[in-house]
């Protein structure tokens, strides 16, 4: 696997002891540009004038808007790095569990202000819950809840995201 | 198409939005790994989604997320803004898929909260594929233009 998505691994126990706790701010790798936006506009099928006319979206935003969805995105670091990798993974995957894999469960999101093209995004997360053992369809697991503030290069919080994720291990249902 | 602006002043809830529908081929899934730069392996291996306990590869939270805010904006137009958004995970929508978004606007509301006034309208979406099954059940909530009074 990708050394970005490595996993901790440790008990429930271990994992609760992280409750609570924040990351260093981390800054994204680039700048939110007009061909990232545009890639992922063509990957949704999605028209929005403001994804694609920088006249329209210069007037309505002050440039191409960054789609919501795209947020997460901004913060993930590129396949590949010169220097190699950053030290600090995102902090969900440093949450000590014993699941070998992860799928996630939920998502929740509000934007205070439109992310526009040139922003310089930086994250600040907490890892808010980690539930008990839990039985799913997919295997045995740990519902991980982790919140993130997205922050542009003023200072002003323009996301704040809540994420669900389930840290498991496949098996068959019982 | 996302030409025409709604007048806030105009909407009337519920309203129900046109269907979006979308096929999700393998390299859709792939676009999206490579959109987003998420490199999970469930995006784009299907050896490793198997091991998962999933038929192949799926689409990331990103991509459903762009479709709910595509469904809404297509809709409310390019003025608008989708300014909070919950959603569940209830399944997956894999490669080969047909991805359905129905929407219906079910409120809407002047937020005062805040100056100037926001515009706002609540709107209700489930993604399901082609069997039906609803894969994400999607509340959102989009800022129109202010409306001249």
């Amino acid at each position: 696997m990708d050394q970005s998505y490595q996993l901790a691994f440790g008990t429930y126990e271990d994992a609760l002891r992280m409750v609570g706790v924040a990351s260093e701010p981390r800054i994204a790798a680039t700048a939110v540009s007009g061909a990232r936006i545009q890639l992922f506009a063509a990957m949704v099928h999605d028209r929005n004038r403001s994804y694609w006319d920088a006249a329209f979206a210069g007037e309505k935003w002050g440039g191409l808007l960054a789609p919501p969805a795209l947020l997460m995105g901004w913060l993930i670091p590129p396949p590949w790095e010169p220097a190699g990798r950053p030290p600090v993974a995102g902090i969900v995957l440093r949450v000590p569990l014993p699941g070998t894999t992860f799928i996630n469960a939920a998502n929740e999101v509000e934007f205070p202000e439109p992310i526009v093209e040139g922003d310089r995004l930086t994250v600040v997360e907490e890892l808010v819950s980690v539930s008990p053992e839990k039985r799913t369809r997919l295997g045995v697991g740990h519902f991980v809840q982790t919140q993130e503030t997205y922050r542009r290069e003023d200072g002003t919080v323009v996301a704040i995201n809540r994420n669900t994720l389930f840290r498991f291990t496949p098996g068959a249902p019982s | 198409m996302s030409g025409a602006e709604l007048d806030w002043n105009e909407i009337d809830v519920p309203v129900e939005l046109p269907e979006v529908v979308d096929q999700i081929s393998y390299q859709r899934v792939v676009e999206n790994a490579g959109a987003t730069w998420d490199y999970f392996p469930g995006h784009f291996d299907p050896t490793y989604a198997q091991s998962q306990g999933n038929p192949t590869i799926y689409v990331n939270t990103m991509h459903l997320a762009g479709f709910a805010d595509r469904v809404a904006t297509d809709w409310a137009g390019s003025g608008s803004r989708v300014v909070r958004r919950s959603m569940r995970l209830a399944g997956s929508i894999y490669a080969g898929d047909t991805m359905v978004g129905r929407g219906r606007a079910v409120a809407k509301r002047r937020d005062t909260s805040v100056d100037p006034p926001r515009y706002l309208v609540d709107i209700q979406i489930e993604v399901t594929n082609q069997h039906g099954a609803l894969c994400c059940p999607v509340e959102l909530t989009v800022q129109l233009p202010e409306s001249p009074d």
